[in-house]
């Protein structure tokens, strides 16, 4: 199985007509995603990607094409507007990629899919991708194949780097959730690891962390309960200096908790396989599958 | 983005926010503290500076007469606080302070949105007590007075006090939202004599990305430019984002994660990184790539790049086109290694062929022989 996303979605593109929007119809469309509508306001009634009709609002494509899923690809200025569209039009999964987007206005887009009972996704993420089955995102798909571990990341092209590692080594994934560099998410670590736990098929979780915020905190917390998943983690920027944004918003060491060595011992303290840099990745989650077989010998 | 205290206290003044009546002396015209108009003394001289301690560095001094201010001034106006020379002073009468708090008005993650912290005793020290007293709010319309109150109650035991705290924390909350402000820190928030309360200094940070709908932060921005070298202009101008560290190997990398972990591979195999270099957010044409490559060539501290994109939305046979055409046109013999991987990689040999380069299938390769010329043992 797989969390949120599977060949059952009825995707919708909001921005469909722009470059990026054109890219991912292609590119979803052959990896199985069921795309169904493009929304474009002003362009209503032309066709993307062949046969996917355009719709003027968000609601015009749910009702026409029975949409329950929508990705967004239009500038940051206008993410707010399309995403509180798609959640208040009734979809269940919202996914927003793009990066620079003001945290005023995530705070509003995560608090209207709560009030909504939508998921949300992003932003600043790669999106997510359901192997085998559908992907709503820009993920490279040779990466990926089926399976069981869950893969949570902060960090698009590491989720990459990692997906594909295990990948290689035979290791399939139920789900790859991009939860994003910002602080303040759509879905967050802790959200997406109580996805995976009700998740009968996902076994094992590898988690792709960085230096900077509070999410690893809730990693460990999940890890220490007596009924969780096996989680393999790898936190990234051990070198980093404190002090300075690595890149991502979040990405900031501001105090001690906030370093690679607290992360990394908190979270082996709570049980979790934390792999000493990418080399170690697919043992660790190996090591995270292996005692999830034992305790599941000892039940 | 960090804005000086005068400019944070700016904006805290303007929505009803109590701070002193200061006088700003910049750095850049010729220092006039005579013609500042100022009689009354004793006042407090302060650096602006975007780094943290100056409290503790001597950067706020307390002068008693006209014939000490100009002193203090130019002093320091010539001092460098953790390697920042401040752009500016600001005087300010100085407060016969009864007590000092500390208030915070930050985004944070764990809430989903905001969170305010307080603690009643603030100051230069306020990392050594213990936590402040945390509200997640989340969404600011989400903010309770009697949330908050509840809270408050154990930790502030005077309650008129008290009462103001909670009224400036709901006032912050709506001004971070609407102007677009990450962290809004009030420390010391004073209390005067007279039982009335003070921003005696502001530390806000405005979020960059809201640089489209406001007028001020797109200034910061652009100032923030201003302060670096042309090379970097030119890489931050393309959406780069650089970190300068002390090693050797210039690092040019696509996205936060994986510009981080290949920078932790280099250290694991014995080798030092030049810079956190994410180009990622940058166009993946010759063009957007030049000013990068061309910094790193410039830089004296790099003796070897280490380029290296995995890329989902980023095409590889586009990268690797770039690459040739960048190639092609630079006139420096630093040694260039390359790891390319990601949508369309299998054209990249092809591609690399046409001008002699080799593009390493594993990071951990790629990183050897980076470390490896660099002069490093392995």
């Amino acid at each position: 199985m797989s969390v949120l996303l599977d060949r059952t979605n009825r995707v919708l593109i909001q921005g469909a007509t722009g470059q990026m929007g054109t890219f991912f119809i292609e590119d979803a469309r052959k990896y199985g995603t069921n795309v169904v509508a493009g929304v474009s306001p002003g362009r209503a009634g032309s066709m993307v990607g062949g046969d996917v009709p355009v719709f003027g609002s968000v609601r015009a494509a749910c009702e026409e094409t029975g949409a329950d899923t929508a990705i967004v690809f239009v500038q940051p200025a206008a993410v707010l507007a399309a995403t509180i569209e798609a959640i208040e039009a009734g979809c269940r999964l919202v996914v927003a990629t793009a990066d620079e987007l003001p945290v005023a206005d995530t705070i509003e887009i995560r608090a209207a899919a709560r009030a909504n009972g939508a998921a949300f996704v992003g932003p600043n993420s790669p999106g997510l991708i359901s192997p085998g089955k559908a992907k709503l995102g820009f993920m490279p798909s040779f990466c990926y194949r089926e399976g069981n571990v869950g893969v949570i990341s902060r960090s698009g092209s590491l989720s990459y780097e990692g997906a594909k590692r295990l990948t290689m080594a035979g290791i399939g994934q139920s789900t790859a959730i991009g939860i994003g560099g910002d602080p303040v998410k759509g879905t967050t670590a802790a959200e997406a690891l109580a996805l995976f736990h009700q998740d009968p098929e996902t076994s094992a979780v590898l988690y792709l962390g960085e230096i900077g915020g509070s999410e690893e905190l809730f990693v460990a917390e999940y890890a220490s309960r007596t009924d969780a998943k096996p989680i393999a983690a790898l936190i990234v920027g051990k070198t980093a200096p404190p002090g300075k944004k690595m890149g991502h918003a979040a990405a900031l060491i501001g105090s001690k908790a906030e370093g690679h060595q607290a992360k990394v011992a908190m979270l082996r303290e709570a049980g979790v396989q934390v792999a000493n840099g990418l080399g170690e990745v697919v043992s660790a989650t190996r090591a995270a599958l292996a005692s999830r077989t034992r305790a599941a010998a000892v039940a | 983005m960090m804005m000086l205290e005068h400019e944070g206290k700016r904006l805290l003044a303007g929505v009803g926010v109590p701070v002193p009546q200061g006088t700003v002396i910049e750095a850049s015209a010729a220092p006039d503290t005579a013609g500042a108009g100022i009689s009354a003394f004793p006042v407090a001289v302060k650096a602006q500076v975007r780094s943290g301690g100056r409290g503790k560095q001597g950067g706020v001094r307390q002068v008693r007469t006209a014939g000490e201010l100009a002193d203090t001034v130019r002093n320091l106006l010539q001092t460098s606080f953790g390697g920042e020379t401040p752009d500016a002073v600001l005087i300010e009468p100085w407060l016969s302070i009864e007590r000092e708090c500390y208030l915070c008005v930050a985004v944070d993650g764990r809430a989903g949105g905001y969170v305010v912290m307080y603690a009643p005793r603030g100051g230069v020290d306020i990392e050594e007590g213990p936590p402040p007293a945390r509200y997640p709010v989340g969404a600011p319309w989400n903010f309770r007075a009697h949330e908050l109150r509840k809270i408050l109650k154990d930790v502030e035991p005077d309650y008129q006090w008290r009462e103001k705290v909670i009224a400036l924390a709901q006032r912050l909350v709506r001004v971070a939202s609407m102007h677009d402000c990450s962290t809004i820190e009030i420390n010391p928030l004073a209390k005067l004599a007279d039982g009335s309360l003070i921003a005696a200094d502001a530390k806000v940070v405005r979020d960059e990305w809201a640089h489209f709908r406001n007028q001020e932060i797109h200034a910061l921005r652009e100032a923030e430019k201003g302060r670096v070298g042309k090379l970097l202009r030119d890489c931050l101008d393309m959406g780069h984002m650089y970190v300068r560290l002390d090693g050797d190997i210039g690092l040019m990398s696509g996205g936060a994660g994986m510009t981080m972990a290949a920078m932790d591979m280099i250290a694991e195999q014995g080798g030092r990184p030049a810079c956190f270099l994410d180009v990622s957010p940058g166009p993946t044409s010759a063009h957007g790539y030049r000013p990068a490559l061309a910094m790193l060539d410039a830089d004296p501290q790099v003796t070897v790049i280490l380029f290296s994109v995995f890329g989902g939305g980023t095409q590889m046979q586009r990268v690797a086109n770039s690459v040739k055409e960048l190639m092609a046109g630079r006139n420096s013999s630093k040694p260039v290694v390359f790891r390319l991987d990601g949508t369309n990689v299998d054209q990249v040999p092809g591609i690399f062929a046409q001008f002699g380069a080799h593009n390493h299938a594993r990071l951990e390769d790629a990183v050897s022989e980076a470390v490896r010329l660099a002069g490093n043992p392995a």
